[in-house]
């Protein structure tokens, strides 16, 4: 008998509607951490799933000898981030792997491969496939780096390892994290990104709740952590108050050199004059709603319906 | 021609002794019917000896004020066993609770019980808690209950205490109980209490009478050395997936449960049955529990799961270690699931001959049983 690992392992996995893919996925987990682990735990997320794999869970639980498995029922669809952090709050792990997705493109070895990088002193190691991405995604991470601070830290990830530490820092920094990869990568401990082989096809396994609630989020987080909206809004605004002031200089010019008909300077010139006032306190205004979105991170953030303990 | 008792006493818990005092007190000839070799060998022993006083159950107000009313009179009758000589903290998690911090506080106010608010960083790690209280909460020790009430039944000829013994059958015969041991003796009584908590179904079963609707858990309560830091405190992080880590009485050590990996296996059959049940080498089976704490099939210990959990609350100052674990057979009526309150249920099956069962998961409650005994 080989030894095994003494500290305590969590896996939290996502699971929305994916009866095809959780048995084998969930199987292949609980088999790494049981044959690798003295200790472990697995708890499944279900987000609204409507299908059979609750039940799938239940049955291939029924296997389970030293890993404890449970399911999180959420109260109804939250979406990936919210659920997963209620799965990552549940976890009494040293370590917790998250899942984002019951889809294995890796070879089971990597699970191991980002624990024993975590060991190495990394809090945060992620494993990515290295593939094209998608081009949505592609578009979604050059937006990202080209208006955040975080130039180069994001890209898409299969699954990650979080130390208990960085847990911790994260649930005292932050009272709602809307983003998890964002916040991670922030948190300013050691990150490390793995990248393996992809093995075979990845399709695309989004239903179209998931994949609404992808777009949102998407759009949510350039407008939460980048300054995109706030420079859109200030280059254009520049922009319209230069072309008041053009108009301004315009209409003068034509009052002085031809004779318009009357009262058509003073209307142009109040349009003028006022809609550069009107810019100006639009500016203001969108600086203020991108202060106040930080506050209102701050409300309660999920709901779960109940957590049914499958294993020990 | 068989014996005939004023009472016949099922099991030699706090119940059944208590019960066997009381009305021995009284000049009745009392016996009691114990299998286990010795009293206290269950659950009595095997819980999280707190006396209680309302705190745990803040959603269910009723057993809250009910338990904090035993409280006083509970202390009074038995304090030669109770360790108060601890500053006893309740806490609300921030994720995952039923109640959070503000509830527990206005539901203390509701209860008349004390509760004083801390400052929760003191105790838990950040961010962990959102609320953590000082409450007025013992452990009795129930080693020495039970050598007060040896000594005490002792002393009275007429309470008679025979351990060892299966019941094989018990018969309602016109105006007696006539109960058969598995060795062929009889005994006979006018009044039968059924105190046997987890085997309570079982004698019911024997009797033909309603089950008590109960699933059965088995529970494994871990004996922890502690540090100085947390030796002269109890903590309880309540209501949802939690922990507690408190005194075991007057031992010295404390006991660590937690809501989720206390429990190993569950059963929801009228009466227990379990995996571990044939490879218990004993008699355990659905009709007769053995002793869990003395089983050679007891599961492994859930210590790495339920450490994991306290040290994921408890700032790293408050160290604890594995001792041993006791382990115990838990009945848990299902209609409390939901507001999760501890009735106690006292059920009269007949008069004349009269037969008694007695189910109740609190050791201060055992007052309810006063008015069935006057009665009977």
């Amino acid at each position: 008998m080989d030894k095994k690992e003494k500290n305590f392992l969590s896996a939290v996995i996502y699971v929305h509607n994916a009866e095809a893919q959780i048995e084998k996925f969930l199987r292949m987990v609980k088999e790494v951490l049981e044959e690798n682990f003295e200790h472990s735990e697995i708890i499944c997320v279900n987000d609204d799933s409507r299908d059979r794999s609750v039940s799938v869970i239940r049955n291939v639980s029924a296997e389970a000898v030293t890993s404890s498995i449970s399911i999180l029922n959420m109260s109804y669809f939250h979406g990936l981030e919210m659920a997963m952090n209620a799965g990552v709050d549940l976890a009494i792990g040293d370590f917790v792997l998250e899942f984002d997705l019951p889809v294995s493109d890796f070879d089971r070895a990597e699970i191991m491969n980002v624990y024993y990088r975590a060991l190495r002193g990394f809090d945060i190691v992620s494993a990515s496939p290295e593939r094209k991405e998608k081009l949505s995604s592609t578009f979604f991470y050059k937006v990202f780096d080209r208006f955040s601070e975080m130039t180069g830290k994001m890209s898409t990830e299969r699954f990650r390892i979080l130390s208990r530490r960085v847990i911790n820092r994260i649930s005292s920094m932050n009272k709602t994290v809307p983003y998890r990869k964002v916040v991670y990568a922030a948190c300013g401990l050691k990150t490390d990104h793995i990248k393996y082989h992809a093995a075979g096809n990845m399709e695309n396994h989004y239903d179209r709740k998931e994949k609404n609630y992808r777009f949102g989020l998407a759009v949510d987080t350039l407008i939460l952590f980048t300054e995109m909206g706030y420079w859109f809004s200030l280059s254009m605004t520049l922009f319209m108050m230069l072309m008041s002031v053009i108009m301004i200089a315009y209409s003068v010019t034509v009052y002085i050199a031809s004779h318009p008909v009357a009262g058509w300077t003073t209307t142009v010139l109040f349009l003028s004059v006022a809609f550069f006032g009107l810019f100006g306190i639009l500016t203001i205004v969108i600086k203020y709603l991108q202060l106040l979105v930080d506050l209102v991170f701050k409300r309660k953030h999920y709901s779960f319906e109940s957590i049914e303990k499958l294993t020990k | 021609m068989c014996k005939r008792y004023d009472r016949i006493i099922i099991g030699a818990g706090l119940y059944g002794l208590y019960s066997a005092l009381y009305c021995g007190s009284r000049g009745e000839s009392v016996l009691v019917l114990e299998c286990d070799s010795s009293p206290f060998g269950r659950a009595t022993y095997v819980n999280q000896a707190r006396v209680h006083q309302g705190y745990h159950y803040p959603r269910s107000i009723s057993t809250a004020v009910k338990s904090a009313g035993y409280f006083e009179r509970f202390y009074k009758d038995f304090h030669f066993c109770i360790n108060r000589e601890f500053e006893k903290v309740y806490a609300t998690s921030a994720c995952y609770s039923w109640s959070n911090g503000g509830q527990f506080k206005k539901f203390c106010e509701a209860a008349g019980i004390p509760c004083e608010e801390l400052r929760a960083e003191k105790f838990f790690k950040d961010g962990m808690c959102d609320g953590a209280f000082l409450t007025r909460e013992y452990t009795y020790d129930a080693m020495i209950l039970r050598d007060y009430y040896l000594d005490k039944t002792a002393q009275l000829k007429n309470i008679t205490i025979k351990y060892g013994i299966e019941i094989a059958t018990i018969e309602n015969v016109q105006d007696a109980y006539l109960v058969r041991d598995t060795e062929g003796v009889e005994y006979r009584t006018g009044f039968l209490l059924n105190a046997a908590y987890a085997g309570a179904n079982q004698i019911l079963d024997l009797l033909g009478y309603e089950k008590f609707r109960i699933k059965y858990e088995l529970c494994e309560i871990i004996l922890c050395d502690v540090n100085d830091v947390l030796k002269n405190y109890g903590f309880t992080v309540m209501d949802g997936p939690f922990f507690s880590i408190m005194p075991f009485g007057k031992t010295g050590v404390h006991s660590l449960t937690s809501v989720t990996f206390t429990p190993h296996t569950t059963c929801y059959d009228d009466l227990p049955s379990f995996a571990c049940q044939k490879d218990s080498r004993s008699d355990c089976t659905p009709g007769h529990l053995g002793n869990c704490n003395q089983c050679p099939a007891k599961p492994v210990s859930a210590f790495p799961y339920m450490a994991n959990l306290a040290r994921k609350y408890l700032r790293d100052e408050y160290v604890f270690h594995y001792k041993e674990s006791l382990y115990s057979m838990k009945p848990i009526l299902m209609s409390s699931e939901i507001d999760d309150s501890r009735p106690t249920v006292i059920r009269t099956y007949s008069t004349n001959p009269t037969c008694v069962s007695v189910l109740s998961g609190k050791i201060n409650t055992v007052y309810d049983l006063d008015e069935v005994l006057n009665n009977g």
